[in-house]
């Protein structure tokens, strides 16, 4: 009886034993599985989970390109300073670190401050901090030698961009400064890794911001290179498990010629104006020059607030590039441009000859437009008309003109238009239209506007760069390649024909006599900077009035006033016959063109040949 | 019999299977703790001192435990008592007991007094066991684990109240009132869900299941715990080159989470390994309470190593995702000497029982 009740208590424990080691080792199935899922199924998933977690990548800042005139010679360079950086994580007591520090590189009390301020952070997370940004050479020394005192510290190379030429480049080459949206540029790199780059330059990732060095920044920018570290959970550095170095960016190779924009800039002196040359093989830049300048090196280099409002606030504007944006009345040196479209459009021909009383008036209503000599020029066909330059003639060739043939006509010669390749932030200046004066000024386009236009006055108005681009056609004949301030290495390219049927080529001849008359021959208006130079030289010379008046005698009065004094303008091209290089010069409030900034251009033209 | 020389009561399967395990442990716990010596070491002495007592306890006849396991759950229940009192607070709970360098979690002798209690208060008993017995163990489980669940700690409650089920399980608890009981907690689920819980625990499995409610906040480790593991793949990272576990983005490694470093560390064959231990050592548990001498021995083997199994598949579950965080370390692998020698003492207890042979039937 016992027996039998005891075997059937041990048969009842078995069985519900055996449920219960089942529903374990289901259990312990149901794990494995889980398992099984996370590394098997889903080991992809899972160890690129745990790489994001450890992995952190900084971006390795690229050295910038550097930027050459066109004989090789240097403009732009990254030049080596040096920082002292230190290592918070390994420093104990940071005052007396600072101490100890401070009899060997001098620190200010700011210096200190904020030092202290960042230093818990970085060490915190085993990264470096700068103590002293561009050490002097006594500095260096002084902690070179007491190197072995100071193991948490180290001397490190950071580069400055500068230029040996501050001044004389600022609007042509342009500056860099601090960029905030470098992350763009790497887009697997998480932004907030980017306060962690690893620097090249002792500003920190900077891009430009004008000039060459905005245009071609991504040529120049190179390609950031990227450090993986370790990290830990708490944001640690633990140890860098890789490099992909940064390329360095390419250089860049300008048609800039550093001894032409050397004259430009010494004898335009402290004047207003610009100065723009091209040789006319390759329509390459030698010369963009703006003034008043500034210094680029302390604008990429950290200008303080106070200089910088001192250029800010200065009325010459320095920061206005006057080549590329200042807009001028071209005045009389569009007077060849004129005269061609009245060859073409058989309105006059090179023999067609007026008197030239001193002054044209308008039919329509009376309205008399004066020339620049009283009692005018006598007899005057279109040769003389460009040599004295008359105003009547183009008065009168101008009053016979269509303004919209007129417009477009100047439009195809690069007025009112960008003509540059690569200059940074042109201006388009302006062309004036029938529609453009109803639009502006709600007023019907009338004669008086086109005859005004007939000696560059008026709604005409045209930037240095444009003049330029203008005398190189002229000087070309009409074959001209496009401005450009970079070498375009590749293809030369083939010449851009601007093309007239009806001015052909003993056109070109006659025109390229007439213009060299101006100032070779003892009647040329700018024959005063004949002697200044050993070769020929062809152009016409501009005298841009800001003011409309009737008389010399008026004018006296006006020029009192510095800044209602007319501009002086001059485009030039030489060595005549067979010109290289083709020069427009524009001198704020300079008066006379061919005598005060004729000797500007000539000197720059100078430089480009050698003489 | 009389002329019997002193014999060593031994289980060779269990003792060795222990001592890979345990080596295993050491071995694993020097990784998860980031090389620390010290930690090892001390774990070291804790394993040392878990087989002493495993083989001193294992000695005695079985019914030393029957005879004192009245006196057993009063001492357990007193200890207890004892540091509630005066015990000092880690991490908002009281639990445990400093002796010297060691601290003792009070509420492991539970896990051991209350299976033995109700095993002696269970094995005489006619079947089916009678409602006034059934209420009386039901008294005693929610009493030992209200007592432990209000410290707070609710992961030794849940294993003490299973050891306590289990033994009147299969001491023969009738299905009827298990469908009732069943039917009951359902009901009663709202009412423990909203007092008996703490906010922490509610946290807990609110996160669990919707884990990417708060990746940063409270789901951080069942996250981290699973990129371990997957990461792992099948053949680990190799020993102390898991990334998970050596920069810290695994919380816990030493304790709750060891296994999640197993697995990255060691990979699936790893793991495949350790469970093959762990079953070993449950299959022949298995054995050993189907063979045990008498009812009371059977319980008490089926008991304790069901606590066991539970506490493994617990603690299991909860890292790789399966069950929402409860604090439970991994049996004889996780850092901590209270459930390491607790456990020596239960395998102690099982070999004793199954070593010792009665001689005359009752």
């Amino acid at each position: 009886m016992i027996f039998e009740e005891r075997q059937i208590e041990k048969n009842n424990f078995s069985s519900r034993a055996i449920i219960l080691f089942v529903i374990i080792i289901l259990g312990l199935f149901a794990v494995l599985i889980q398992v099984f899922t996370l590394q098997i199924s889903g080991y992809n998933d899972y160890q690129l989970a745990a790489l994001k977690n450890k992995n952190y990548t900084v971006p390795v800042q690229a050295l910038r390109g550097e930027i050459f005139d066109r004989n090789g010679k240097v403009l732009i360079k990254n030049e080596p300073t040096f920082d002292l950086i230190t290592q918070p994580n390994l420093i104990d007591d940071i005052d007396s670190f600072l101490d100890e520090i401070q009899p060997v590189i001098f620190l200010s009390e700011s210096d200190k401050l904020q030092y202290k301020k960042l230093q818990k952070g970085k060490a915190f997370a085993n990264k470096e901090l700068v103590l002293k940004k561009d050490l002097s050479p006594t500095e260096i020394a002084r902690f070179n030698v007491r190197s072995f005192n100071f193991q948490n510290a180290f001397i490190a190379k950071r580069y400055r961009r500068i230029s040996d030429y501050p001044n004389i480049f600022s609007h042509v080459l342009g500056y860099t400064s601090k960029t905030e949206d470098a992350y763009k540029s790497v887009p697997e790199i998480p932004r907030s890794h980017w306060r962690d780059a690893e620097l090249v330059y002792a500003h920190g990732l900077i891009k430009g911001r004008t000039g060459l060095e905005e245009t071609y920044d991504n040529h120049l920018r190179g390609s950031y290179g990227e450090r993986v570290y370790e990290i830990n959970a708490m944001g640690k550095l633990v140890q860098s498990l890789s490099i992909t170095k940064p390329l360095k960016g390419s250089d860049l190779h300008t048609n800039l010629d550093l001894e032409a924009q050397k004259s430009a800039a010494k004898f335009l002196g402290n004047r207003r104006g610009a100065v723009v040359a091209i040789d006319l093989d390759s329509g390459g830049i030698n010369v963009l020059y703006s003034s008043p300048t500034y210094s680029i090196n302390q604008l990429s280099n950290g200008m303080n607030e106070d200089d910088f409002q001192i250029l800010i606030n200065d009325p010459d504007k320095p920061f206005f590039n006057r080549a590329l944006k200042g807009r001028y009345p071209p005045a009389s040196t569009i007077k060849p441009a004129i005269g061609m479209y009245g060859v073409s459009k058989n309105i006059v021909n090179w023999d067609f000859e007026i008197k030239d009383p001193g002054f044209f008036t308008l039919p329509e209503t009376g309205r008399v437009f004066r020339g620049w000599r009283k009692g005018g020029h006598g007899k005057v066909n279109m040769h003389k008309a460009f040599l004295v330059s008359s105003n009547t003639y183009f008065f009168s060739l101008a009053y016979q003109a269509d303004i919209k043939e007129l417009s477009s006509y100047l439009t195809s010669l690069g007025f009112g238009q960008k003509v540059c390749l690569d200059c940074f932030d042109e201006d388009k200046a302006l062309v004036p239209t029938p529609e453009w004066k109803y639009s502006i000024m709600n007023a019907g386009w009338v004669k008086g506007d086109t005859v005004n236009l007939g000696v560059g006055q008026g709604y005409l108005l045209a930037t240095p760069m444009q003049l330029a681009n203008y005398a190189s056609l002229l000087a070309k004949k009409g074959a001209f390649n496009e401005p450009a301030i970079v070498k375009q290495e590749k293809v030369k390219k083939p010449l851009k024909i601007w093309q007239d049927n009806k001015f052909n080529d003993s056109d070109w001849n006659k025109l390229h006599q007439a213009l060299l008359g101006v100032i070779e021959s003892d009647y040329g208006t700018a024959r005063s900077i004949r002697d200044l130079k050993k070769f020929q030289v062809a152009g016409k010379s501009g005298t841009a009035e800001l003011v409309s008046l009737d008389s010399k005698e008026a004018y006296q009065e006006v020029r009192n006033s510095e800044l209602l004094r007319d501009h002086s303008i001059i485009i030039v091209f030489g060595p005549m016959p067979n010109p290289k290089y083709a020069v427009s010069v524009v001198i704020e409030n300079g008066e006379s063109g061919g005598a005060v900034a004729g000797p500007v251009a000539i000197e720059v033209l100078k430089s480009l040949v050698n003489e | 019999m009389n002329k019997q020389i002193k014999k060593i009561y031994f289980d060779p399967y269990l003792f060795f299977s222990l001592f890979l395990l345990s080596a295993l442990g050491l071995f694993f716990l020097f990784s998860a703790s980031n090389a620390d010596v010290t930690i090892v070491s001390k774990q070291f002495i804790y394993v040392f001192a878990g087989f002493v007592i495993m083989i001193l306890v294992s000695q005695p006849d079985p019914d030393i435990f029957r005879r004192n396991s009245g006196f057993l759950l009063i001492f357990s229940l007193l200890f207890l008592g004892l540091t509630y009192l005066f015990g000092p607070e880690i991490n908002g709970a009281q639990r445990w007991v400093r002796i010297g360098p060691f601290s003792f979690q009070s509420s492991e002798l539970l896990k051991l007094a209350v299976p033995i209690y109700l095993s002696n208060f269970l094995f005489n008993k006619k079947l089916p066991i009678q409602r006034n017995e059934i209420f009386i163990s039901l008294l005693i489980i929610f009493f030992c684990f209200f007592i432990v669940f209000r410290q707070p700690d609710l992961g030794t409650a849940l294993i003490i109240a299973c050891s306590g089920l289990f033994v009147l399980f299969l001491s023969g608890l009738s299905w009827s009132f298990m469908g009732g009981s069943l039917a009951l907690l359902i009901l009663s689920s709202p009412f423990i869900w909203n007092i008996l819980l703490q906010p922490f625990q509610r946290q807990r499995i609110a996160t669990f299941f919707n884990p990417d409610s708060d990746p940063f906040g409270a789901s951080w480790n069942i996250i981290q715990s699973k990129v371990a593991i997957g990461s792992g793949g099948f053949f680990g990272k190799g020993f102390r080159e898991g990334s998970q576990t050596q920069l810290n983005f695994l919380p816990e490694t030493e304790t709750d989470f060891i296994f999640s470093v197993i697995g990255e560390e060691f990979g699936f064959l790893g793991v495949l390994l350790l469970l093959s231990i762990y079953l070993f050592i449950l299959l022949r548990c298995f054995y050993l309470a189907l063979n045990a001498r008498d009812r009371f021995c059977r319980l008490v083997i089926g008991g304790l190593s069901l606590t066991f199994a539970a506490n493994l598949i617990i603690n299991l579950s909860m890292v790789v995702g399966l069950l929402p965080v409860v604090g439970m370390p991994l049996p004889f692998i996780s850092k901590g000497g209270s459930s390491l020698i607790s456990l020596f003492f239960a395998f102690g207890i099982i070999i004793s029982m199954s070593t010792h042979k009665k001689f005359l039937p009752q």
